[in-house]
């Protein structure tokens, strides 16, 4: 065992509350009280493990901090992918913190220091819910949930897909709840608080499934923080403070009827906080020694009040090792990595320290494929999903398959090293404004000013960036500022207004141009000149000015006493004045009784490029007829046409204008007003039009129910959207309405496929199946309760859930989502191991080798390739080793075909 | 935490004559979507003898904020010259731009601001009434003095609480702020000296 205490891990000797080492290992976080807020700061790992890497002056120690926390932070954890990091302070808050990736080094504005933050980590969501400090927070395995505990006696279960949706709000302690902990197998949630009592809540409905007092009985004072843990086989609990014969232990709970009968005792002081290894242990086999089947064992190390820190192996009756006089203060939290071999312990005197075993000295670590072993035999269900570490114990059979394996680590790492690149290379575009210098120039002239309701100046700042991609994409759509004139015609598609201007949206498409970068370079040299030359003027004048100097310096930090003459109130805009970016996409909300005609009203069909359609009815013609007039301008260029009815409804899209008349009639024109059709006479009165692509739906009035929503593909395919939840699309080769989304489906709010959507897919929520189901799919809401439903079941309802979407999508002749949900069902198939089901999947796309006339096998499938989509597939079934020879033999098969 | 965050501030037609109006183009990062304006403020201290001789040049609303990073030019007019004490008018002061969000400002950045006559014989010779045509102002834009106050963003009604992060406030502000005067002029002299040598050569 080695011990180090890096002394540079500090918050300036505040304390350090709290500790946790990246799932990667590469870095870990830290939180406590900072100067005068709390603190989250972000440290290299490299550091900690190699010397050679702390003396390396160009590795970075502190990657990021944050001081956001208004006080101190008493918990930091990561989430089980790495991706997220929760902090929850004395602030009440919980911060959920997200790196910013196309954002490189910066400093502080204002700040003279040099030390930038190397990473950027910004704050996604603020959880604002509890009434008392945040005492700890806890990820639930799979990161659907995020607990929080709180000295308001809660905890807060937040849905972690959702912030800051709260899932459920546990109720029933009666003192500060000091520490959480997930149970791995996803069943329970357990908590221990200052009311002497441990509860144990399960996940499937947020109720109390008990609550232990005996061994807490006898507690009297109050430790800071009382951190539990439960064991990675889920068989044990270890609570924090307990007492055995007014002796301090950490209580050990059994999950089989909670029984308590095991301790672990030698802690003079009570005990802060447990801390399980991740890993699960076997005996190491010696040389020569009979190999005896050893029963597996699990790690923990406990940190308490009285300095000391002891590590306990489940299968010795003794301590592995106890270190004392470790800090000079309590121990506040303990974070294993994730190989089981280090811990990263924190104290309340502000320093921490790492310890590092051997193998001989905790044993061998089972690999996944035996922890899942075991969770199958006591849970009858694996827990993890297929991992690297899992596939290193396999053997890899052919050498095909070891070329792929390597070339993939190999492209993993130059795709690293690219990403880091273009992060570079995006951070001097911002740094240098040069992406920024065109906006820049014209900012003043652009930027609308308005007075207010009682004469203040207002101006609307232009948005250069979203937040959470850090992206710089030149003046976003909701950022443009429209004046209220035209917000009219925006809010209300309907508007009766026919007079509003057209042309005002134009702004929106060209945000500010793209001029002249020779000059901006100029500009900024020319600045750069100024700012020196004025630098040397005025630093002359500094140093034989000292006096008012001082008197001035007080001036910058004072706030105002009095706010000088201006009044605070701030005018509310009212909402007209709000400027609204609202253009509501082509989806009407309509119910089937027939729209009246209106006098006239102006609608928006096309964004790209803007079309806008202005119907005026009753527009007075010789000898009393009256006639409609329709308009329509389209970038600029306008056209008309006269209608002998009253015009309902229009619809429009790129290509085409549709209109339906009061008298039943149908009229399409081209984009340019030519009449493409004679008036179509309609069986009923016109309820919806929809115009698409050169597609055009109507949608009449003698249908029944009612429908809620209606849209028209892109492809040209009919769905509509029901008020029961249920959606259709119309099968053109069936002739028949086919059923593609239901709310109220079990399978799919059941289906658990979230570890098969990789983060390189860009989630498609664009496409019709998307659309139609948007809201109303909660596919996986329930999923995550793996308690409530047995294993197979639930693998069941989403191999049929993501055949439907697959299905659906082929309907749709959605090809991007075909293509989506084709790799989350192989992806899902790999990992499940359903070796026929892949095997046809395959068989399919590969198609016959040789060509036969008899063969009904397409090539193609909604016009994707099905052979390019197999080479796509080969890569994600070469993922699981258990798959190396389908894998090698549809590659030797393709690769044959790729020869002819 | 502070919803906003002043990302940079840069200072635009500087230097200039004195009677230009100042320009400061400022970028913000907001967390998440502010319900009320923001109130930005610049105020010329015309004295550093005393805050009577403040002039707030403009106020400004910014709005809506919602989340994200913007900018914005902040334009206000020069300040007015008879509020300014005629021993004052050449020489260092100080310009300020202040953020208010409900009223309470959370963030404070100075700036020196140098004025002088351009023309040497007015330099050696003041007139004992400034003549501000011929001033020029300059803005020492690369060393701004930021100081943040912690306010209570969700709401306007805790005044109470505000009050109490008024008095922590001059310790809190970030320690990088406050680069004492002494150090400013040390850095500076040997820069200072050789624009001075080159000036006397013009």
């Amino acid at each position: 065992m080695k011990l180090l205490k890096p002394s540079w891990v500090s918050h300036n000797g505040k304390p350090i509350f709290s500790v946790d080492i990246h799932p990667d290992g590469t870095k870990f976080a830290t939180g406590g009280q900072g100067e005068d807020s709390g603190k989250v700061v972000i440290w290299n790992m490299a550091p900690v493990l190699r010397e050679e890497d702390e003396k390396n002056v160009n590795i970075p120690k502190m990657l990021c901090q944050m001081d956001n926390h208004l006080a101190c932070v008493n918990c930091v954890r990561w989430s089980n992918t790495g991706l997220y990091l929760a902090s929850g302070g004395d602030d009440k808050l919980v911060m959920v913190w997200k790196r910013a990736a196309f954002i490189g080094p910066s400093t502080v504005f204002g700040s003279s220091s040099k030390l930038a933050n190397v990473e950027q980590w910004r704050c996604v969501t603020i959880l604002r819910n509890h009434t008392g400090d945040v005492m700890d927070v806890a990820w639930s395995p799979h990161d659907v949930w995020l607990a929080s505990c709180s000295v308001d006696n809660t905890i807060v279960i937040w849905n972690a897909r959702k912030f800051p949706e709260i899932v459920a709000s546990l109720k029933g302690h009666t003192g500060l709840v000091k520490g959480l902990t997930w149970d791995p197998v996803g069943k329970y949630i357990a908590s221990q608080a200052d009311d002497h009592s441990l509860k144990v809540w399960r996940t499937m409905d947020w109720q109390q499934e008990t609550n232990i007092t005996k061994p807490f009985n006898e507690c009297g004072g109050t430790t800071h923080v009382l951190r539990l843990s439960w064991s990675p086989d889920g068989q044990y609990l270890v609570s924090a403070h307990a007492m055995n014969n007014s002796g301090p232990t950490a209580q050990i709970i059994e999950r089989d009827g909670w029984k308590t009968n095991m301790d672990f005792v030698g802690h003079r002081k009570a005990v802060t906080v447990v801390k399980f290894n991740p890993k699960i242990f076997k005996k190491k086999q010696r040389n020569g020694s009979s190999p005896k089947p050893s029963c597996p064992y699990c790690c923990c190390a406990v940190g308490s009040k009285d300095r000391s820190l002891s590590v306990w192996l489940t299968s010795l009756k003794r301590p592995l090792v106890v270190i004392h006089d470790l800090f000079d203060k309590s121990i506040m939290d303990i974070s294993w990595t994730l190989n089981g071999l280090g811990i990263l312990v924190c104290s309340m005197d502000g320093t921490v320290a790492y310890l590092n075993f051997s193998q001989d000295e905790l044993g061998d670590p089972l690999n996944e494929d035996e922890k899942n072993a075991i969770h199958q035999n006591i849970y009858g269900k694996s827990l993890a999903i297929t991992t690297e570490a899992q596939l290193s114990t396999t053997i890899i059979e052919n050498p095909e398959m070891l070329k792929y394996q390597q070339e993939r680590q190999r492209a993993e790492q130059v795709n690293h090293r690219m990403t880091h690149e273009a992060q570079a290379h995006k951070l001097t575009s911002v740094v240098n404004g040069e992406s920024l210098e065109d906006i820049r120039k014209n900012l003043l002239k652009k930027q609308v000013e308005t007075r207010t309701a009682d004469g203040r100046r207002r101006i609307t700042p232009l948005c250069i960036a979203q937040l959470d991609t850090g992206d710089f994409s030149p003046a976003l759509f909701n950022s443009v500022p429209i004046l209220p004139g035209s917000a009219s015609q925006l809010t209300s598609q309907l508007s009766s207004d026919s007079n509003t201007a057209t042309s005002n949206l134009d702004p929106l498409s060209t945000p500010l141009g793209s001029k002249a970068p020779d000059d901006a370079k100029d500009r900024s040299v020319a600045s750069s000149l100024n700012t020196t030359a004025m630098k040397s003027n005025l630093l002359l004048t500094t140093s034989t000015k000292m006096e008012p100097m001082k008197a001035l310096d007080s001036r910058f930090t004072e706030r105002s006493k009095v706010m000088p003459g201006v009044t605070i109130s701030m005018a509310t805009p009212s909402s007209e004045k709000e400027p609204c970016c609202v253009v509501a996409i082509p989806v009407a909300v309509l119910k089937l009784p027939t729209p009246t005609p209106q006098k006239a009203f102006t609608l928006q069909v096309s964004t790209e490029p803007p079309v806008y359609l202005e119907v005026e009815n009753d527009v007075s013609a010789v000898s009393g007829a009256k006639l409609s007039q329709l308009r329509c301008s389209r970038e600029g260029r306008e056209w008309d046409t006269l209608l002998p009815s009253r015009v309902i409804t229009a619809a429009g899209s790129s290509d085409v204008v549709a209109v339906a008349c009061e008298d039943r009639m149908l009229s399409v024109f081209s984009a340019c007003g030519r009449r493409l059709l004679p008036a179509i006479l309609l069986p009923a009165t016109m309820s919806a039009l929809h115009c698409s692509g050169f597609y055009v739906m109507a949608l009449t009035a003698c249908t029944e129910c009612t429908v809620s929503q209606s849209l028209l593909t892109q492809q040209g395919v009919p769905v509509i959207g029901l008020s029961n939840g249920k959606s259709y699309c119309f099968n053109s080769s069936l002739e028949t309405w086919n059923l593609i989304a239901d709310k109220q489906d079990s399978l799919v709010q059941c289906a658990d496929f979230k570890n098969c959507i990789s983060s390189q897919d860009a989630p498609v929520s664009q496409g019709p199946l998307a659309l139609t189901q948007g809201h109303n799919l909660n596919a996986g809401r329930l999923a995550s309760r793996l308690s409530s439903t047995p294993h197979h079941l639930q693998h069941g309802m989403t191999l049929v859930f993501l055949e439907n979407q697959l299905a659906s999508a082929l309907t749709l002749r959605s090809s991007t989502e075909y293509h989506y949900w084709l790799l989350i069902y192989a992806r899902f198939l790999v990992t499940e191991g359903s070796d026929y089901r892949l095997r046809e999947l395959c068989k399919d796309l590969l198609g016959p080798v040789h060509k036969s006339a008899g063969s009904a096998w397409e090539p193609t499938t909604l016009g994707l390739r099905k052979r390019d989509l197999l080479r796509e597939l080969l890569p994600v079934i070469g993922q699981n080793l258990h798959f190396q020879r389908l894998f090698t033999e549809y590659q030797d098969q393709l690769e044959l075909l790729g020869n002819k | 935490m502070a919803k906003v965050q002043v990302l940079n501030v840069a200072v635009l037609d500087n230097p200039s004559p004195f009677g230009n109006p100042f320009q400061f183009e400022i970028t913000f990062e907001c967390m998440e979507d502010l319900p009320e304006d923001l109130e930005w403020k610049i105020i010329y201290v015309g004295s550093a003898e005393s805050e009577e001789y403040d002039q707030t040049l403009d106020s400004v609303l910014v709005g809506p904020v919602p989340a994200g990073r913007h900018m914005f030019v902040f334009q206000a007019d020069a300040p007015n010259t008879g509020l300014i004490p005629e021993s004052d008018a050449v020489g260092v002061t100080v310009a300020l731009i202040t953020c208010t969000y409900n009223g309470q400002e959370f963030i404070r950045i100075g700036y020196y601001v140098n004025n002088e006559y351009t023309d040497p014989e007015l330099r050696e010779n003041p007139p004992v009434k400034p003549d501000y045509t011929q001033l020029q102002r300059n803005i020492l834009a690369s060393n701004p003095r930021v100081t943040r106050f912690h306010i209570n963003w969700d709401g306007c009604s805790d005044k109470m609480e505000d009050s109490e992060n008024v008095d922590p406030s001059p310790n809190s502000s970030s320690s990088s702020s406050m680069v004492p005067s002494s150090c400013l002029a040390g850095k500076a002299l040997p820069v200072g000296l050789l624009s001075g040598n080159s000036m006397d050569c013009l």
